[in-house]
């Protein structure tokens, strides 16, 4: 992966004067939503690329080492063998971009993707997900712990508190202290944007959060009501955008929860391209937070590769 | 286990430059309804194919690869009168059947629209070039809606739209560029109260075809909507068709744009346009994955020029986008450091071309956007509320968006102001287009050929002394009514008027053109003033007027009286004209209401605004009267006003001017007597007249109209017909509001 983002002095100058245009963001997310379709083997080529981009995740309260063992499985041989070959990519060694769990199945994961023979990194939520209503010193406590674990990602959660009430000097220190714990690990700062009031606020904590050092912004936990969206999405890339043209550092965008189907992930392949250009897409800039997308491509790749629909029992259970 | 039977030699070159790839849609059904034609199109009439031998035909190409699709008949004067005969017989039937019939009819349209859709879409991007996406996705359920929009204001008709009939047949012309859309704005509104409809398109334009042959495959009433197509010069052949009661025109498509930037934000609003336009894709319409289309090789061309001669004027050119370089395709182009005075400023800016100006500050900026003659629509994109809501309200233009653009929906009035047309289509506003109050005699098709447009009213006879002055006392006042005082005329002579017995009343003074232009002037000057004031103070205003108009009843009865009017009717003709300033204040309140569209987070606010300067030319028979009943509502929409009093007693106006100098603000009401065709020729040949109405002759009607076209400003005219002023109906109806004031449209997106 590519180096660390090193962050910036706080400047509150960059932040102060930005008031997002709502409505404009919300026509924007619609046209980029209609105007840009992929077909064919246009389609296939993409949808592989987009397995690569997935943080392959579970989340759940059930989770447990052998659930934890076929994820990784799953993210090392992610489309069936003889649908890679039709394709003539079986040699483009096509995994997940990386396997995300909670702090205490880090272990497992590890364990298995070795097993398996493969270095997908194994990423770790933190600080207190999805709330981040913990103590701070729990909170870097847990990223200590996850990155011993052997995380090498770990996606914090930020204090939603310090956004809404406008602290975001308070916020930048935080985020700093994050970095900090986080060591050699790459950090990836969840926005949480569902509850974050207002695109003002979102774009406002993405340009904080990526000033403290974060070498991902990631929209959601996937555990508020409102997820992933669009219009959250072209604030945070614009913010990007921004944060390139003043620094001069490419910081990497993760959407999370409520993509599904593999439709979705060509959307969100198209709105990468058009907002960001070809640069961002490659893993070290953009992942897909996702559990259940990858059998949707998976279905997909063997539409196209069969001009079948597969059933259920066609595909491996991940 | 299913084998894998299909391979992607591709997609490992993809796989790593993750490029756009074709994503054609398939034309087959568009090609398939050609086909059924025989490659062959005619005109849609009476709800049959009309193939008339011995005609000229032109070829429908593919604007992309040129390819031949079609030949298609140019329609002679003949066609054009057919479709018009079968227009007419249609219109017996379907302007008296109840609203709820015509509401069910047009239902039943929108759903035959929705199940071709495909068709539809398929061929109007073949045929323009046009994005498939933005037909698709815009265009076909507007088409959709409109129907839906226009079958609920049919179905509640005779209940909302009491007193107001059907025109009858109209005629619409459409331009070389245009989408079936803009057809249907107009088609709707017009099919919904009862009329109905011959259009007129350029040839080779198929879509409208199909959408008549829809209408008409829903069997009943055929003949409502007819299609020819033929070249524009056959306009003047379809509006003078006996029968044809107005002749609407279509707008065109979109074109370029001209973009207003702050000097502040400049810069940067420049690089990330520029990055912006970097991503725009162009290629075939037909492709799903395309921003812009082509528009052919004339567009291209017609691009290319402006371009290269924006450049030798000093213009900075950028071109981006991912773009096939072969024709018609042309690249968006951004072009700034225009010089403002350079020939290319002025003129309208090409399709697919935005042309760049910074500004200081938002006024500024007003005076930048209104100083255009084009008044057609425009959006406002700031963070700043306060700023934008300031910049909605004085843009002249009929509609504006804040932070948002070309948003439709059939609910909304859209229109414009100055050159870019003064009809509305959409809303109660398109309704009234085609409707006409109740007992309107039909038009008269037959213009005067004799009528000489250079010379009428050119000319003022010369007046000399008309012998002993009679009468009571006190003199009537003398002079003309401008700026706020009686003044000499500028010709300084002096015109007699005679009573009923043919004995001298009076002198009034000669206008002419020099006192025109100095009543305009002030009109002009009085106009922000006035517009700035509430309703409620224009209201109380013009009860003040009517206040001294009933002081001075006892006077102007008399002055009628010496016309020849009964004392009786003299007071009640007094007496009603104090009742219409009232009734006029108080309507002028409820002015304007906020819309609620689908699928728009805000409100869209339908302002009524005044025309400006309104000039109007009082009839000679209700001297008083018909005076006040046209004055009451033109102040209390907010124009200010230019008239010219009836020509056989002018008096009783004058009268009344003496108490407007003292009650309302000066230049707001300038009354202008003398030679009624030359003050009219004045007027009409004004371009800063915004508004004329004109109640006298059939010439000077026809010359009005001629003439007006010149700032295509507004015109109402009474063809030489008499108007029953003493009646509501007519003398203080609803028209005259619609008349005397124009609607803008406002969206307000709103969101944080």
């Amino acid at each position: 992966m590519a180096a660390h983002n090193l962050g910036t002095e706080l400047d509150l100058s960059w932040i102060s004067k930005v008031q997002v245009n709502h409505p404009a963001v919300l026509r924007r997310a619609q046209q980029v939503q209609a105007r840009r379709t992929v077909k064919k083997e246009w389609q296939a080529a993409w949808l592989l690329k987009a397995v690569t981009f997935i943080d392959l995740t579970t989340l759940s309260g059930d989770d447990t080492s052998s659930n934890v063992q076929r994820l990784c499985y799953k993210a090392k041989y992610p489309i069936r063998e003889d649908l890679l070959k039709a394709l003539n990519m079986h040699d483009k060694d096509i995994t997940t971009a990386a396997v995300c769990v909670y702090p205490a199945r880090v272990c497992d994961a590890v364990r298995a993707l070795k097993a398996a023979g493969c270095n997908i990194p194994v990423a770790s939520v933190a600080t207190g997900f999805p709330a981040g209503q913990t103590h701070l010193k729990t909170r870097l406590e847990e990223i200590r712990l996850a990155v011993e674990d052997g995380a090498s990602e770990i996606d914090v959660v930020i204090n939603r508190s310090l956004v809404l009430t406008g602290q975001w000097e308070a916020l930048y220190d935080e985020i700093r202290q994050f970095r900090k714990a986080c060591g050699e690990a790459h950090l990836k700062t969840i926005l949480a944007t569902g509850e974050l009031g207002s695109l003002t606020n979102v774009y406002k904590a993405s340009m904080i959060a990526m000033m403290a050092g974060s070498d991902f912004i990631k929209t959601s936990t996937g555990k508020e009501t409102v997820n992933a969206t669009f219009p959250v999405a072209i604030v945070m890339l614009r913010a990007i955008r921004d944060f390139f043209w003043k620094t001069g550092n490419k910081i990497g965008f993760k959407p999370a929860g409520g993509i599904r189907s593999a439709k979705d992930a060509l959307a969100w392949l198209s709105l990468i391209k058009e907002e960001l250009g070809d640069e961002w897409l490659k893993p070290e800039l953009f992942r897909i937070g996702a559990s259940t997308l990858l059998s949707d491509i998976e279905r997909q790749i063997y539409h196209h590769v069969t001009g079948r629909y597969a059933a259920y029992h066609d595909l491996p259970m991940s | 286990m299913a084998a894998a039977t299909r391979t992607a030699p591709r997609a490992r070159e993809i796989f790593t430059t993750l490029e756009y790839g074709p994503a054609p849609e398939s034309h087959a059904c568009a090609l398939a309804w050609l086909d059924t034609q025989d490659r062959h199109l005619g005109h849609y009439v009476n709800g049959k194919w009309l193939k008339p031998e011995h005609r000229n035909s032109v070829p429908c190409q593919d604007p992309i690869t040129g390819e031949n699709l079609a030949s298609c008949l140019q329609a002679q004067a003949e066609d054009v009168a057919a479709a018009v005969e079968a227009a007419r017989t249609a219109l017996e039937n379907w302007s008296t059947l109840p609203g709820a019939r015509r509401a069910q009819h047009l239902t039943r349209l929108a759903k035959m629209i929705q199940k071709h859709q495909r068709l539809l879409w398929t061929l109007e991007s073949l045929v323009t070039g046009r994005a498939v996406r933005e037909v698709r996705d815009r265009d076909v359920p507007l088409a959709q809606q409109l129907l839906q929009y226009h079958a609920v204001q049919a179905h509640t008709q005779e209940e909302a739209l009491a007193g107001w009939e059907p025109m009858g047949v109209i005629g619409l012309i459409v331009p070389p560029t245009f989408s079936f859309l803009e057809m249907m704005w107009r088609i709707c509104p017009a099919l919904a109260v009862g009329c109905t409809v011959v259009v007129l398109v350029p040839p080779a334009s198929p879509a409208p075809l199909l959408l008549a042959q829809l209408a008409g495959e829903l069997g009943s009433f055929p003949g409502i909507l007819n299609v020819i197509s033929g070249p524009t010069s056959l306009g003047p052949v379809l509006a003078s068709q006996p029968g044809v009661q107005k002749v609407a025109f279509c707008g065109a498509v979109e074109g370029g744009l001209r973009l207003l930037i702050q000097e502040s934000v400049w810069d940067e609003t420049m690089t990330r346009l520029q990055a912006r336009m970097g991503r725009l894709r162009v290629g075939r319409g037909l492709d799903g994955a395309v921003d812009m289309g082509a528009r052919g090789a004339a567009a291209r061309d017609l691009a290319q020029r402006y371009v290269r001669e924006a450049q030798s004027q000093g213009a900075q050119v950028f071109q981006a986008g991912d773009v096939p370089s072969d024709s018609p395709f042309y690249p968006p182009t951004l072009i700034s450091d225009l010089p403002p005075a350079s020939p290319c400023a002025q003129t309208e800016v090409p399709w697919p071309l935005v042309v760049a100006s910074p500004f200081r500050t938002a006024k500024e900026a007003l005076a930048v956007a209104n100083g255009t003659p084009r008044g057609g629509s425009a959006s406002v994109w700031s963070e700043r509320l306060g700023q934008a809501l300031e910049l909605g309200y004085g843009l002249r233009m009929g509609i504006v968006w804040i932070n948002a653009h070309g948003l439709r929906d059939p609910a909304v009035p859209t229109g414009g102001c100055k050159e870019s047309g003064s009809s509305w289509h959409g809303g109660p506003d398109g309704l009234y287009e085609y409707l006409q109050p109740s007992g309107t005699p039909a038009r008269q098709p037959s213009l005067s050929e004799n009528l000489n447009y250079d010379t009428f009213g050119l000319a003022v006879p010369s007046t000399l002394p008309a012998g002993p002055e009679t009468g009571p006392s006190p003199a009537p006042p003398y002079g003309l009514f401008v700026g706020g005082r009686f003044q000499a005329p500028g010709a300084r002579s002096s015109r007699p008027i005679q009573d009923s017995h043919g004995n001298l009343h009076g002198y009034v003074a000669e206008g002419g053109a020099k006192d025109i232009r100095g009543a305009v002037e002030a009109a002009h000057q009085a106009a922000p003033g006035w517009v700035g004031q509430s309703p409620g103070a224009r209201a109380a205003l013009l009860g003040a007027l009517a206040a001294a108009l009933e002081r001075r009843e006892s006077a102007l009865a008399a002055r009628l009286e010496r016309h020849g009017v009964e004392l009786k009717v003299a007071k009640a003709e007094v007496e009603l004209s104090v009742r219409r300033l009232r009734a006029w204040g108080a309507r002028a309140q409820a002015q304007g209401h906020t819309l609620q569209v689908a699928e728009l987070r805000g409100p869209v606010l339908r302002l009524r605004e005044p025309l400006g300067v309104l000039a109007i030319v009082c009839p000679d028979e209700w001297p008083l009267l018909a005076f006040v009943s046209l004055l009451a509502p033109a102040l209390a929409h907010g124009n200010t006003v230019v008239l010219v009093p009836s020509g056989t007693c002018p008096i009783p106006a004058l009268e009344v001017c003496q108490d407007v100098a003292t009650l309302l603000p000066a230049g707001l009401v300038n009354v202008v007597t003398g030679d009624r065709d030359h003050l009219t020729r004045c007027m009409a040949l004004h371009q800063d007249v915004q508004a004329l109405w004109y109640f006298g002759s059939v010439q000077g009607s026809q010359f009005v109209e001629w003439a007006s076209a010149g700032n295509l400003k507004p015109v109402w005219v009474n063809r030489g017909l008499p108007r029953a002023w003493d009646q509501d109906a007519e003398g203080a109806g609803p028209e005259l509001g619609l008349r005397a004031a124009q609607t803008k449209a406002l969206w307000l997106p709103m969101g944080d």
